[in-house]
């Protein structure tokens, strides 16, 4: 681009003025500036009609305008909240709620869809036949599928299935899933429990400092320690003393059938569940994709040369395999979880109460001022993406080191 | 000098442990240990969910009858699909002026078997203009009015002729706008670039479902007062937007596919900007482009499904309308959205098919 | 019928020891009845038209392909289904492939390092001080922190060499070394395996430079349609080829 652009400046200077290019306009230069002048005439005059017109607008159908209406109160209620609101709290506050709610469902399909998109994407790769079709059948059927009827399949043609709550279906004594969602057992803190907490801090920075110590001893010594299984060790052995030392400073509380419905515990409602379940599935067959796609750029030569100075299969896997696919799936990756949270949108159509449905849709059907609120909604969508792309980067750059 | 004469051994037969059906089951069922236990979970996975679903599906179905009483047996009831087939696939468009949807349809399908038939020169004269002039043609048609047919509104449009159509029609205009911002973007022109970038950049990075809302909330407050603009045609303003951003991305790649030397030849003998780019690069772009653009339409395709929350009476917003209706009130989701997932799945799993097609030709022609 | 001209050495000193290998691709039978002994510190040239089996026996040698039939014992240890086996062979062969096969996403000195740090224990320092060794020894130490895209072909394919020979490896294959590279690079590829021939490695080298097999091999193999149609040194093979169709290969490749 760069390089063009010289070029065509250097034209332009050297140009001889005799060869019938004296009328100004034939300049490529200057034809450059005339037709982005053009441009801007047509832009400048697009907005100023847009704007005076929904000025106009508003106007006639006494739209208010400005950011007042955060602070008054929304007199709804919501499905589900992570934070505790009620009717008469701001419309602030339910722009509050409704964004942690897309957060808490995006995060949930992200984790699912990378673990399903994984799995699948290597399962292509297996030697048997069954697991090899499983995985096709699984990433052309869901990726062809258009996700908000997945969300609805899920939501009415499944969940809504389920028996009442006094015939839930049950794990154990603890564990139930009836058509109001699935009821967990709740963690409850009591004394002590924070040393747990801090041992489970404590555990993870032990890994990394492990981790950098193995790196030192074998660039030393060459002695190689078992890093993953010790790690592994660590992170439950830690945690799991704490527990003991403090003598379980946890108890749960378990979901009961009070009547007609169950109290205590957790619920998570078929809304999340199904929403859930359907982003998942649905990026999930697009991260196999990914995946596969990852694994057969690199050519089987590189697996046959890491073979024939006699690495191990293990160490083929994390030393050669992997840094090279990942360089062709993290890009991938980072636009199917972009794709995610902009299909976390599709909870209007049941209902769940993440920011589009419940701030561009409920809220702005009571304000009406459509402009603001669609600005702020759009605003959260745009820098969500924002930060995935740069959490993406920089595992990109952790993970697949860039060679040229 | 003696020589002897090489007379190559018999090829043997593989050892029967090798080759042969036992030996594909060895090799690709129960190689090891754990693919003995996974097939084996497999198989027993499949044998306890298959017959009840193709028991439910297909042999305790019901499909013949008009009213939900003619669902007897406690299979699917298909009967609920085929007494509402008509909306649908067509709406509420009126029953005696349905062929003029079929019309548009056969049109649309005619004209892209011409550009696939036509010989190069004619496709760019004939198919080109018939493509962009298409959608206009059939608004025509479908309104009727223009042409002394009976009026039918487009609030009447609907069904799966209408994502069809729109879908079709979106692609139509964003392939000339995609086009254009596609050069914008990789333009030298300081100011075109930036404004391409961000037409690009917002309509990629906003949700299809919050755009379809801007069209039925937003868009109505930019016209002039007095102006109503029918939603159809906002709605469509809002997909040609959208599709032109990804298009727009898939055709930047293609441009940069195209090997320098092609930009040098054609400066070498003497074409102009625009020639240059009509000529030369837009052909080529278009050619290795031409599996992404497929995948861009799957998308956009799918996303028509989007229009229900605006109430838009595309084909699955009218199955929700049929699940709610008072003689059907004995729960036949599962039916009705496996069968709209069901032709979904057909359309879309074909074009994909076909992307990879087109993408396997493609990189064969570039091995010679 | 197979030629067997130094068969006189028996199985028990020789390094590599091949009976009866058979392979099939499939149904296809690609090598049929292979005999093959190959003595500590001797070098063969193997050679024959495209699609005569050679990459597939040598690559059985490292266990990049399986056999079905016959036996194979490299250095003493039998090639069976045993990871423990085919871990124990592996490090003693190095194999150097066509299209080079260097890791894109690693330096070249890391490309070097990885076999004896991963695979022999080394310490990083000595890993690196060894790799040095060796790219000098190629003749490219500067080249050392450059990426193996930012390498000539000739150039990348001695880097091969290098990171083969980081393993200390008692047997070096080489498939087609040259046959991807410009003929200019050829030579400089060509000398490192010269001087590795002459330092008395054993070496099995598939490939179609004849100055090469006269100049260094003690023996060099005609192969044709999976089996071993003729062996022998290379004044013999070359002035006084016993089969016909050896006649006609060399007739072919020597025409121009
Ligand atoms: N993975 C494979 N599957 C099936 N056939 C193969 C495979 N690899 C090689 N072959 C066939 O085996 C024969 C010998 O191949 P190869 O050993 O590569 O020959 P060359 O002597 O040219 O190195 C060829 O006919 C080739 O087509
Ligand atoms: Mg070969």
């Amino acid at each position: 681009m760069f390089y063009r652009k010289t070029t065509e400046q250097i034209k332009a200077a050297t140009r001889p003025s005799s060869v019938g290019a004296k009328a100004f306009y034939n300049n490529p230069k200057y034809r450059g500036w005339i037709y982005q002048a053009l441009l801007l005439i047509f832009l400048l005059a697009f907005f100023f009609g847009i704007i005076s017109n929904t000025l106009d607008n508003m106007a006639a159908q006494g739209i208010k305008s400005g950011f007042r209406f955060l602070e008054t109160s929304v007199g709804f209620d919501v499905l589900m909240s992570l934070i505790p609101f009620d009717t008469t709290d701001t419309y602030a506050r339910i722009f509050l709620v409704g964004f942690l709610n897309t957060v808490l469902v995006s995060l949930i399909g992200i984790f699912f869809a990378t673990i399903l998109g994984f799995i699948f994407g290597i399962a292509y790769f297996s030697q048997n036949w069954l697991i090899k079709k499983i995985s096709i059948v699984y990433v052309e059927t869901f990726r062809n599928i258009p996700v908000i009827l997945q969300v609805l399949f899920w939501y009415s043609a499944v969940l809504a299935t389920l028996p009442s709550a006094k015939d839930s279906l049950q794990i154990g004594d603890s564990i139930f899933l009836n058509i109001r969602g699935l009821y967990l057992p709740k963690l409850i803190d009591e004394s002590g429990s924070s040393i747990v907490y801090i041992s489970i801090v404590l555990a993870i920075i032990a890994v990394f400092v492990l981790r950098h110590w193995a790196k030192k001893r074998q660039a030393l010594t060459g002695q190689q320690f078992p890093l993953l299984k010790a790690s592994l060790g660590i992170l439950f052995g830690l945690p799991l003393l704490a527990l003991l030392v403090t003598g379980v400073p946890f108890h749960f509380d378990y979901p009961v059938l009070k009547g007609f419905n169950f109290t205590g515990g957790t619920n998570i409602i078929p809304e999340l569940i199904s929403l859930s379940i359907a982003l998942s599935v649905y990026t999930g067959a697009f991260i196999a994709e990914a995946v596969r796609a990852g694994d057969q750029s690199v050519p089987k030569g590189q697996t046959e040369a890491a073979r024939s100075i006699g690495l191990k299969e293990g160490r083929i896997m994390s030393l050669i395999i992997v840094p090279q696919s990942m360089r062709v799936i993290a890009p991938m990756l980072n636009s199917e979880y972009q794709s995610l949270v902009k299909n976390s949108t599709v909870a209007t159509a049941i209902g769940y109460p993440e920011l589009f449905t419940v701030f561009a849709g409920s809220a702005l059907n009571q304000v009406g001022q459509a402009i603001e609120m669609m600005f702020m909604t759009l605003a959260v969508y745009f820098v969500l993406n924002m930060l995935i792309s740069c959490i993406m980067n920089l595992f990109n750059r952790s993970v697949a080191i860039t060679s040229r | 000098m003696s020589t002897k004469e090489f007379k190559p051994l018999p090829a043997q037969p593989a050892p029967v442990s090798t080759v042969g059906p036992v030996a594909w089951v060895r090799e690709n069922l129960f190689s090891s240990k754990f693919n003995i236990i996974a097939t084996i979970l497999i198989v027993f996975a499949l044998a306890s969910v298959l017959p009840g679903t193709i028991d439910w599906l297909f042999i305790s179905a019901n499909w013949s009858g008009t009213t939900e009483a003619a669902c007897v047996k406690d299979g699917a009831c298909w009967v609920f699909i085929r007494a509402w087939s008509k909306q649908i696939f067509y709406g509420s468009y009126p029953s005696g002026e349905l062929w003029r949807v079929n019309l548009c349809l056969f049109l649309l399908v005619v004209i892209i078997a011409l550009s696939f038939i036509l010989p190069a020169r004619l496709r760019n004269r004939v198919a080109v203009p018939l493509f962009l002039l298409l959608p206009f043609i059939s608004l025509v048609i479908l309104n009727g009015r223009l042409i002394g047919l009976e009026y039918v509104s487009t609030d009447k449009w609907g069904g799966f002729s209408l994502d069809i159509m729109i879908a079709a029609a979106s692609m139509i205009i964003a392939f000339p706008l995609s086009f254009l911002w596609a050069l914008g973007r990789r333009s030298n022109m300081p100011f075109a670039r930036s404004v391409s970038v961000t037409c690009i950049e917002f309509f990629r990075g906003t949700p299809i479902l919050a755009l379809f809302f801007m069209g039925s909330v937003m868009l109505p407050l930019f016209f002039p007062q007095g102006v109503t603009v029918d939603k159809l045609l906002r709605v469509w303003i809002i997909l040609v937007l959208f599709m032109s951003a990804y298009m727009a991305e898939v055709f930047r790649s293609g441009f940069q596919a195209i090997p320098q030397g092609q930009y040098e030849a054609a400066d070498s003998i003497g074409l102009g900007y625009w020639q240059k780019t009509m000529l030369i690069i837009f052909p080529q772009v278009v050619k290795i482009s031409m599996p992404n653009i497929l995948a861009t339409f799957v998308m956009v395709f799918k996303n028509t499904v989007f229009l229900l929350v605006i109430a838009v009476p595309e084909m699955l917003q009218i199955v929700m309308t049929a699940l709610s209706n008072s003689n059907w009130l004995g729960g036949h989701a599962a039916e009705g959205y496996l069968f709209v997932g069901f032709i979904f799945w057909i359309c879309c799993f074909s074009m994909s098919m076909m992307a990879d097609k087109i993408e396997k030709i493609l990189d064969t022609d570039k091995r010679d | 019928m197979s030629e067997n001209v130094n068969s006189d050495q028996d199985n028990a000193s020789s390094v590599i020891s091949i009976n009866q290998l058979n392979k099939w691709y499939g149904d296809f039978h690609v090598l049929k009845d292979i005999n093959l002994q190959v003595a500590k510190g001797e070098r063969i040239v193997i050679c024959g038209p495209s699609g005569s089996g050679k990459s597939t026996l040598i690559r059985c040698i490292n266990r990049l392909e399986e056999f079905q039939r016959g036996s194979l014992i490299v250095d003493g240890v039998e090639m069976i289904e045993d990871v423990k086996n085919i871990e124990a062979i592996r490090r003693e062969v190095g194999m150097v492939f066509q299209h080079f096969n260097l890791f894109p996403h690693l330096s070249i000195l890391d490309n070097l390092t990885l076999g004896p740090i991963w695979v022999q224990k080394k310490p990083k320092a000595e890993a690196e001080a060894t790799a040095m060794r060796y790219l000098e020894r190629v003749k490219i130490p500067d080249q050392a922190n450059k990426f193996p895209g930012q390498l000539s072909g000739g150039q990348q394919q001695r880097v091969a060499i290098a990171r083969s020979l980081c393993i200390n490896p008692k047997i070096m294959l080489f498939d087609e070394p040259t046959s991807a590279l410009d003929p200019e690079m050829i030579k400089e590829v060509l000398d490192v395996m010269v001087e590795l021939a002459e330092e008395g490695m054993t070496m099995l080298c598939v490939t179609h430079e004849m100055g090469f097999a006269k100049k260094v091999a003690d023996r060099v193999i005609f192969m044709d349609a999976g089996e071993i149609v003729e062996q022998n040194t290379p004044k013999e093979f070359f002035d006084n080829p016993q089969v016909d169709r050896t006649q006609k290969f060399l007739e072919q490749i020597l025409a121009h």
